[in-house]
């Protein structure tokens, strides 16, 4: 059976092309704010809302931008939505603000913005586009959650603030640190690149 | 040079439009921010004086039971009892820390300590922000200064018992509190004096 375009670009978002474990793009965020599930849901919401307006504008501007500047466009593009991001949460939610601190500004150099804007937007129209942004927004977010949910339950014992284990849980202070990110992280891509059967020889990576 | 001169005017039109967009949200959150951020430092000093508030009304309770004034460039702010709170800031363990600090109207001994912020480990060096911990420090004497003692020990009126696994975030929240009292306390002695 032949996949409709659409049907493609979900699925590559979500699974086949998956940013954080195919791409292995937007890892240093997914470290970073993945230690509680509360703040994975806000970076995850931030990026995709910054990957929407991002899509949406670059593949409505794809043949007015110039070649030579499209890099540049795409990052002023991508530095407008971020900035709106960053101070929409400030005013909003000012409590998830400060614990993301500055990794929503750091959004800007999130590769998965900057990669599907050349890989993608560039070249596609805007409905395919802002498709391939909604999915690829919540395959990165549904990452983030599922390493936030480990972390935050072994390391405060908690989900979304609600005490689940046992007062008397050892709290594993790893899982809250950075350390702790890069075990459940490198085991996360592990166990979906075997269920992917990826073979990471004929894959290049990203940052 | 035709392709060129368009390039310039993509940048330029581009770069305009963006920058719009951003000053218009700028002017649209900066209120809500600067409310944001008074309204946490009116709860942190709140907080610290011991005075109970419903989270909502802050700044209400803050309006009617706190007074700010200034003595020797600080800010500071007195509860109805004369008791006196007023901000602190340094350089914790990893990061900065800054909160309110607030002072028995003997302006000798602590009524209450708040953090606002801090960037300790978590689970370790964090807990100093732990309600439990915090409130070790109520009616301490710094006159001569707080000194950390081993988790347990502390008797006499200066000491603060260190936290178990995480000493150097304490030793270096108490550096902060020494420093700061020292800094502001003498100024606001005088300013109350009149």
């Amino acid at each position: 059976m032949k996949q409709s375009p659409s049907l493609k670009v979900i699925l590559n978002g979500l699974w086949k092309d998956q940013p954080i474990f195919s791409m292995v793009l937007g890892i240093c965020s997914s470290l970073a704010v993945s230690n509680k599930v509360e703040n994975a849901i806000a970076m995850g919401a931030g990026v995709t809302f910054a990957l929407i307006g991002t899509a949406v504008l670059i593949a409505a501007l794809r043949k007015l931008i110039p070649g030579r500047v499209r890099m540049i466009a795409y990052m002023i593009i991508i530095a407008t939505f971020v900035i709106v991001v960053d101070r929409v949460l400030k005013a909003m939610f000012p409590d998830i603000s400060r614990a993301i601190g500055p990794y929503v500004g750091l959004i800007i150099t999130n590769c998965i913005l900057m990669g599907r804007a050349e890989a993608f937007y560039v070249s596609n129209g805007v409905g395919l586009s802002l498709l391939d942004a909604i999915f690829n927004g919540l395959g990165y977010t549904y990452t983030l959650v599922l390493v936030s949910v480990i972390r935050e339950l072994l390391g405060f014992g908690t989900i979304l603030g609600l005490q689940v284990m046992p007062l008397s849980f050892n709290k594993w202070v790893i899982m809250a640190m950075a350390p702790g990110a890069f075990f459940v992280v490198a085991l996360f891509i592990w166990v979906t690149r075997t269920l992917a059967k990826m073979d990471p020889d004929k894959q290049g990576g990203g940052m | 040079m035709k392709d060129k001169i368009m390039m310039l005017v993509f940048v330029l039109v581009l770069g305009t439009i963006l920058t719009a967009i951003l000053v218009a949200v700028n002017y649209y959150t900066t209120p809500v921010i600067s409310r944001n951020e008074q309204r946490e430092i009116q709860a942190g000093i709140l907080q610290a004086l011991g005075i109970p508030f419903p989270e909502e009304e802050a700044q209400q309770v803050f309006a009617g039971s706190v007074q700010a004034r200034q003595a020797g460039g600080k800010d500071y702010y007195v509860a109805g009892e004369g008791a006196v709170a007023f901000a602190y800031a340094g350089s914790g363990l990893w990061g900065p820390i800054n909160g309110i600090v607030a002072l028995n109207p003997d302006l000798s001994t602590l009524k209450g300590v708040t953090i606002l912020h801090q960037e300790e480990t978590p689970g370790l060096g964090s807990r100093i922000t732990e309600q439990a911990y915090l409130d070790t420090f109520r009616g301490k004497d710094f006159t001569s200064g707080l000194k950390l003692t081993p988790p347990g020990k502390a008797k006499a009126a200066n000491e603060i018992d260190a936290i178990t696994g995480a000493t150097l975030s304490p030793k270096a929240f108490l550096q902060i509190l020494n420093a700061n009292l020292a800094a502001s306390v003498p100024a606001i002695r005088e300013g109350e004096k009149q």
